[in-house]
């Protein structure tokens, strides 16, 4: 018998000369979509098995993905895929359960907060049912937790604190011998989330000291201090892991440098597109789309993805802030500025995500 | 070609412009669920085709199955390809409906029909030297064309190119004109080869070799239902694109008075050069809505469902700058196609004489 992965390539080949694709296994999609979306072959499908409310503006969605689906390791993301008034969009948000549950139940959640004007976030709160099925990309980013056990602190703010969540039921479970501190920020009691859980978990599992903080109740703002992380107990010893809006998580950081942190000790992940300080360059420039036969000028800190639409052209996107790579895109010539961390690139030819690239003068794309 | 200044032909492009804005701030659910269900549509045939395909030893099933196949390929090539590839639902973001990466089931690549049909013809529709889709560097159909004595039996070249349509443009980027005239050289035309022979070998294995072997004891059957399909499908599209701008009111430019043109020439030109041809809604979808050519080469990347929507409005931009819209029935307009390639083959000289007499 051939092995399995050449089989799978012969197929591959064959599939291609059949149904002139690189997908060729996607190409009765929208016949099986309509026997049963859960065979689609496309994208990995996830029902909705039931949508859970949290906080006013924050719910949990219970998914159930197709077996096929890869799996995750605790403090990683996906991609979610779901079809609004004919678009495809794309969105990324941290699985907030455990792997043990997939590996058990074959479910996932995902914990999502209404974002003000957020067309996706708003979409699902508003429109997703309980029954629809929706697309699940693999998993992906290292928020993990050390091995083997050291002490860990958390300071999480707002909906950043979905990753931290299953990355404490995992420690609960795997009985994760280390102190391990909880520092999260909420606006008001009311927007704790998940907050049965947190208590249920400080009570099940001894090593977890959780420590809420409401920063808007008093007149004054309670931000992070200093003396939260004296509280902490063997700080200098602890991994830190940092989830949340950018102000906390700059505050975090800055205390922590003060503090003699190194950077390897602190990991951090973002939930909204950062933005790197590029205040003090001169940007924009002529963008040629060479593909389009169109050339456009912008000016300040629009990305080529804006640029690009602005000038009506359609390019392929997903998430818009840099982390999916489906807008990436060949770049002939030019500079271009990464919007996330204020990086220029090299002048040459190389690809590049549309997202999150600002022109730094001409730019020359193939698209 | 009618005479406008550039005031007017700025106000024809604000005009046209306002029916497209109007269109694209409409686009949503509703195109999203047309082109599915014409892929779902598509598969459904394709698969029942080549499904039904081998039990063609029996008579009825021979011609159901063929036909459905062929019908297939029409609406992939027609309705889907061709109008994917023009962009018109990359708005969507669905990666398996996008114009740069689709590929067709024909013999011509996705990326040279992006460049020979996209680019080339619907930038210089219709001007002669330019648009090399005007009679495919085979056809004379219109007098600014030098007459040259080949030209008397174009009749069978337009039969052939009907036939095989499929391959004629699938090989049309190898610009067999220069090639003979030496302003190109084969070497140049290497990747363009290698990339067809990749492509027609891919066509000819699946529906020639593949199929045909997967049913041995059956196969010429298949063999001959395959072709077949193919067949339909090349004689049906030629017929369609050949309405599209070969009929006899169907107007062509010069190069002078295109050069640093405007937007709105541009327009005027769209609009002259093509031709519609009416019939009902499934004439209409089997054509990928190019029976509203008009409206495609004007408006070449809204979904093409919605051509029918907004032929009033073109036609009445028509009428309010008196430019002539250019429609009839299937019939007439092919009818005016088949004469324009017999006229045509004959010199100017000879059809002036015909006419005095």
């Amino acid at each position: 018998m051939l092995p399995r992965e050449t089989q799978h390539k012969a197929l591959q080949w064959l599939g291609r000369q059949l149904f002139n694709r690189n997908d060729p296994e996607a190409f009765f999609d929208p016949l099986l979509e309509r026997i049963n979306p859960m065979w689609v072959q496309e994208y990995t499908p996830a029902r909705v098995e039931q949508i859970l409310s949290e906080t006013r503006d924050t719910k949990t969605l219970v998914l159930k993905p197709a077996r096929r689906w890869s799996g995750f390791r605790a403090g990683q993301h996906v991609n979610i895929c779901v079809e609004v008034d004919g678009i495809r969009r794309n969105r990324t948000f941290s699985l907030s359960s455990s792997p043990l549950l997939w590996q058990d139940q074959g479910l996932v959640t995902l914990t999502i907060k209404r974002l003000p004007g957020g067309l996706v976030t708003n979409w699902l709160h508003d429109y997703l049912q309980t029954g629809a099925v929706i697309g699940l990309g693999e998993a992906f980013g290292d928020f993990q937790i050390p091995q083997p056990a050291r002490p860990v602190l958390f300071i999480a703010g707002g909906s950043g604190i979905t990753p931290v969540l299953s990355q404490l039921e995992t420690m609960a479970a795997l009985d994760y011998r280390a102190p391990v501190t909880l520092l999260y920020f909420v606006r008001t009691r009311d927007d704790v989330i998940a907050r049965e859980k947190l208590l249920a978990l400080e009570t099940r599992y001894s090593a977890l000291t959780l420590n809420i903080i409401a920063s808007n109740e008093s007149k004054e703002p309670r931000y992070l201090r200093d003396q939260d992380l004296d509280a902490v107990p063997g700080i200098k010893a602890r991994q830190v892991y940092l989830c949340g809006p950018k102000g906390l998580m700059d505050l975090a950081q800055d205390l922590l440098f003060k503090r003699g942190f190194a950077d390897s000790d602190i990991h951090s992940t973002f939930f909204s597109t950062p933005g790197a300080d590029l205040g003090n360059q001169t940007l924009g420039g002529q963008v040629q789309f060479e593909g389009s036969r169109l050339e456009v000028g912008s000016e300040g800190d629009a990305t080529l993805l804006e640029i690009a639409e602005a000038a009506g052209l359609t390019p392929r996107h997903g998430c818009r802030m840099g982390i999916c790579h489906q807008c990436s895109c060949r770049k002939t010539t030019g500079t271009v500025i990464n919007r996330l961390t204020g990086q220029a690139s090299g002048p040459g030819e190389e690809n590049i995500q549309l997202c999150i690239s600002v022109p730094r003068g001409p730019v020359s794309l193939d698209l | 070609m009618k005479k406008m200044t550039e005031a007017q032909l700025s106000e024809l492009e604000t005009d046209l412009n306002a029916i497209r804005d109007e269109v694209l701030a409409d686009l949503g659910e509703r195109d999203a669920r047309y082109i599915r269900r014409m892929v779902r549509l598509h598969r459904s045939l394709e698969a029942g085709g080549r499904i039904m395909m081998p039990f063609g030893f029996l008579p009825p099933v021979f011609v159901a199955a063929t036909a459905t196949l062929g019908i297939a390929k029409i609406l992939e090539n027609m309705e889907i390809g061709h109008n994917v590839m023009h962009g018109q639902y990359d708005w969507m973001n669905d990666p398996s409906l996008h114009s740069q990466t689709y590929e067709w089931d024909t013999v011509c690549t996705g990326d040279s029909w992006r460049r020979t049909h996209n680019y080339e013809h619907h930038t210089y529709t219709n001007i002669i030297g330019k648009d090399r889709d005007y009679g495919y560097a085979v056809l004379r159909l219109t007098d600014d064309e030098p007459w040259k004595p080949w030209h008397t039996l174009q009749f069978i070249n337009y039969i052939l190119l009907s036939v095989l349509f499929q391959w004629g443009v699938g090989l049309h980027e190898l610009e067999t004109e220069k090639l003979r005239s030496r302003e190109i050289s084969w070497r140049e035309k290497l990747p363009f080869l290698k990339e067809f022979a990749r492509k027609g070998g891919r066509q000819a294995f699946k529906d020639y070799v593949f199929f045909p072997l997967l049913t041995f004891p059956v196969a010429p059957i298949v063999l001959a239902g395959n072709v077949g399909a193919n067949l339909i499908r090349n004689l049906w599209s030629s017929t369609v694109i050949f309405c599209g701008h070969f009929t006899q009111d169907a107007e062509t430019f010069t190069e002078e008075e295109c050069e640093g043109e405007s937007k709105g020439h541009w327009y005027l030109r769209q609009l002259t050069g093509s031709s519609n041809f009416t019939g009902g809604r499934w004439l209409h979808i089997l054509s990928g809505h190019l029976s509203y050519q008009v409206e495609h080469h004007v408006f070449p990347d809204l979904p093409a469902h919605r051509y029918p929507e907004i032929s009033g409005k073109v036609q009445a931009v028509c009428r309010k700058h008196g430019i002539h819209y250019n429609t009839g029935s299937f019939a007439k307009q092919y009818g005016t196609v088949v004469k324009r390639v017999l006229r045509y083959s004959l010199p100017e000289r000879l059809m002036g004489m015909a006419r005095a007499a």
